[in-house]
């Protein structure tokens, strides 16, 4: 393999944090709750992740993660129910059927030339849709849960009685986002969302195909997305419309202006720190803090965004390069 | 038809209100280019706000503007200086993300400080109903549009006659035109973000007359200013005034039809077609 051949400082680094990564849930055997948080965790990281090929590489500033997910997790959840689809398939098809969805809505928004502001206000308001929506259709929704069958756990059917094989498949998801997001970022289609983000118009007359570059963009982070939506309906053991939760979505996007717009690893290092501090203290202090949590969010948004506006990996990177020209010096 | 009727005549009296809460909005993005998210998040601000005065020191939501007004002026002055002035030269994302922050920070506060139930207040000197026939008129509403009509009045007046108003203008024209004719825009950008925020306190007030406020309003405000704003443009106040009466009485029509919950579901499709059919708007000027 490529990566153990160039071994250097960083990817040690990264090896070592997968290693601790695989360890925590046996560390935390003994309390079941805890393996969910640090699920929740990575849930996060997963969707800063994905959620940087559009809002961090292609500079569009989308608010609408939860809806991705939560057709997703409609989709694979509903499929078990009805047809006892295991959601091992489930969750593929939750991804193709959230990236059918982001193309419908991709597809003329783009072809309208929406971009900027009105694309963060119609991806804000779509959230907010689906979630009356799904409210309204009382056939596959409704304001009452869906709970998913096999309660006893059946491994064929992604039912565990522990949280464990959850943290693991979400970490495997995490793996799976940052490598699609590495791969994208060193390829074409990566160079020319990256110049789509600084300036669309002189992108455009450089003859670069924004309309296109967009929509794969989309197609890619909505489809990880809905995959990673067919777990969380499967973690959480049922459906319901408040999946489509628009604050959370805008704090997948506030992770990923945070952690850093572009950089593969900002969004998950946002996630960690930030998401990993909130959940650390949901399990210490329980959960009446929640708004005091948001407040947290909201200022240390405005901060990064004053301060940093690259965001706060670019202080690691600045940290990183120093070490490698004084390993260059030697 | 009654019904029908009855409706419309509700949706066009929330429609005004709705109005007068996008005219802020609008006044801020026409200027300065910026869509403040926080928008909708102001509106609950200054409805808390009347709550407050209301419930401790008695004053009548009809007049709680005289209060809230300066208080939302200087905290939009304050704002544009701490955030927005520092974001004007970066990249739109940038200037999206810092006023994301104040929703979260205002939506959160919010919540910590007023908890998560409703609040309203008990009475108002406003009350009771006017019947034209079989049709009735909660009379706090019909007065609570009027008095926004009349703002909106003024406000185009302001723009139109007066010399900070005419500054305005240009400045949304040109600002660096407008800059070398003399105008500070900075001050400019500040009265426009300042007078943007204060509307917010008189519609927060009239909204209280007869209705109750809840954290999870901000969000609801803003998607139908927002909704307003697409429909009308820029430029025009009198195409803002019928987006805000197209807004309300499409509204309160999916409200009576169809289903109670679908009012914000109208509202979102109505923006999202807009923006795919008429990106300038219906109404707007450039």
């Amino acid at each position: 393999m490529n990566f153990f051949k160039e071994m250097n400082l960083g990817k040690s680094l990264i090896l070592i944090l997968f290693v601790i990564a695989l360890g925590i849930p046996y560390v935390l055997r003994t309390n079941q709750y805890q393996v969910l948080l640090a699920t929740t965790v990575l849930l996060y990281g997963v969707m800063a992740t994905s959620w940087n090929i559009v809002g961090g590489l292609a500079g569009q500033l989308d608010f609408a993660a939860f809806a991705y997910l939560g057709i997703g997790a409609f989709v694979s959840g509903t499929l078990f129910i009805r047809f006892n689809l295991s959601p091992w398939f489930g969750m593929f098809i939750g991804g193709l059927v959230a990236s059918g969805f982001a193309l419908l809505i991709g597809i003329p928004l783009f072809r309208f030339g929406i971009k900027e502001v009105w694309y963060a206000l119609t991806t804000s308001a779509l959230v907010e849709i689906l979630k009356v929506a799904f409210n309204m259709w009382e056939k596959v929704g409704g304001p009452v849960e869906r709970c998913l069958p096999y309660f006893s756990g059946s491994w064929q059917h992604m039912r565990f009685v522990t949280y464990a094989p959850f943290y693991y498949i979400m970490l495997t998801m995490l793996v799976i986002a940052l490598l699609v997001n590495q791969r994208i970022t060193n390829s074409k289609l990566g160079y020319y969302l990256k110049a789509i983000g600084e300036d669309e118009t002189a992108t455009e007359v450089l003859g670069v195909d924004n309309r296109a570059s967009k929509l794969k963009a989309l197609v890619y982070y909505s489809f990880l997305i809905g995959m990673t939506g067919g777990i969380y309906a499967s973690m959480y053991g049922y459906i319901h419309p408040s999946f489509f939760n628009g604050p959370e979505s805008t704090k997948v996007a506030i992770l990923g202006i945070v952690g850093g717009r572009g950089i593969t690893f900002g969004p998950l290092l946002a996630a960690l720190l930030l998401v990993g501090a909130q959940e650390f203290l949901r399990a210490s202090l329980g959960g009446e803090f929640s708004g005091l949590y948001l407040l947290i969010y909201a200022i240390i948004l405005i901060i990064v965004v004053l301060f940093k506006p690259r965001g706060i990996a670019t202080i690691f990177q600045d940290i990183y390069q120093k070490f490698k020209t004084k390993e260059v010096k030697k | 038809m009654e019904t029908i009727i009855q409706s419309v005549l509700n949706g066009v009296l929330m429609g005004c209100i709705y109005a007068l809460i996008a005219l802020g909005l609008s006044l801020i993005f026409g200027v300065m280019n910026v869509v403040n998210f926080a928008h909708g998040n102001f509106v609950m601000l200054s409805m808390y706000f009347t709550f407050w005065a209301g419930s401790l020191y008695k004053i009548d939501a009809i007049f709680s503007p005289i209060i809230t007004f300066p208080l939302l002026f200087l905290f939009g002055i304050l704002v544009y200086h701490g955030l927005i002035k520092q974001t004007l030269q970066e990249h739109y994302t940038i200037q999206i993300a810092v006023t994301v922050g104040l929703m979260t920070f205002l939506g959160a506060i919010t919540q910590l400080v007023w908890q998560a139930r409703p609040r309203a207040l008990a009475y108002s000197i406003v009350q009771g109903t006017i019947r034209f026939g079989s049709y009735t008129i909660a009379l706090s509403r019909l007065i609570s549009a009027i008095i926004s009509l009349i703002i909106i009045m003024i406000i185009s007046y302001f723009l139109a006659k007066t010399w900070p108003g005419m500054a305005i203008r240009a400045t949304s024209d040109d600002s660096n035109a407008a800059s070398l004719m003399g105008i500070n825009f900075q001050r400019t950008y500040a009265l426009a973000f300042a007078l943007g925020s204060g509307l917010t306190a008189i519609a927060g007030g009239l909204l209280m007359t007869f209705q109750q406020v809840d954290p999870t309003m901000g969000l609801r405000f803003g998607l139908l200013s927002f909704c307003i704003l697409a429909l009308a443009g820029l430029g025009s106040i009198t195409g803002l005034v019928i987006s805000g009466l197209i807004v309300g009485i499409s509204e309160s029509l999916a409200m009576t039809f169809w289903d109670p919950r679908a009012r914000t579901l109208v509202i979102y499709l109505i923006f999202i077609l807009v923006l795919w059919f008429k990106p300038r708007g219906i109404f707007g000027r450039k």
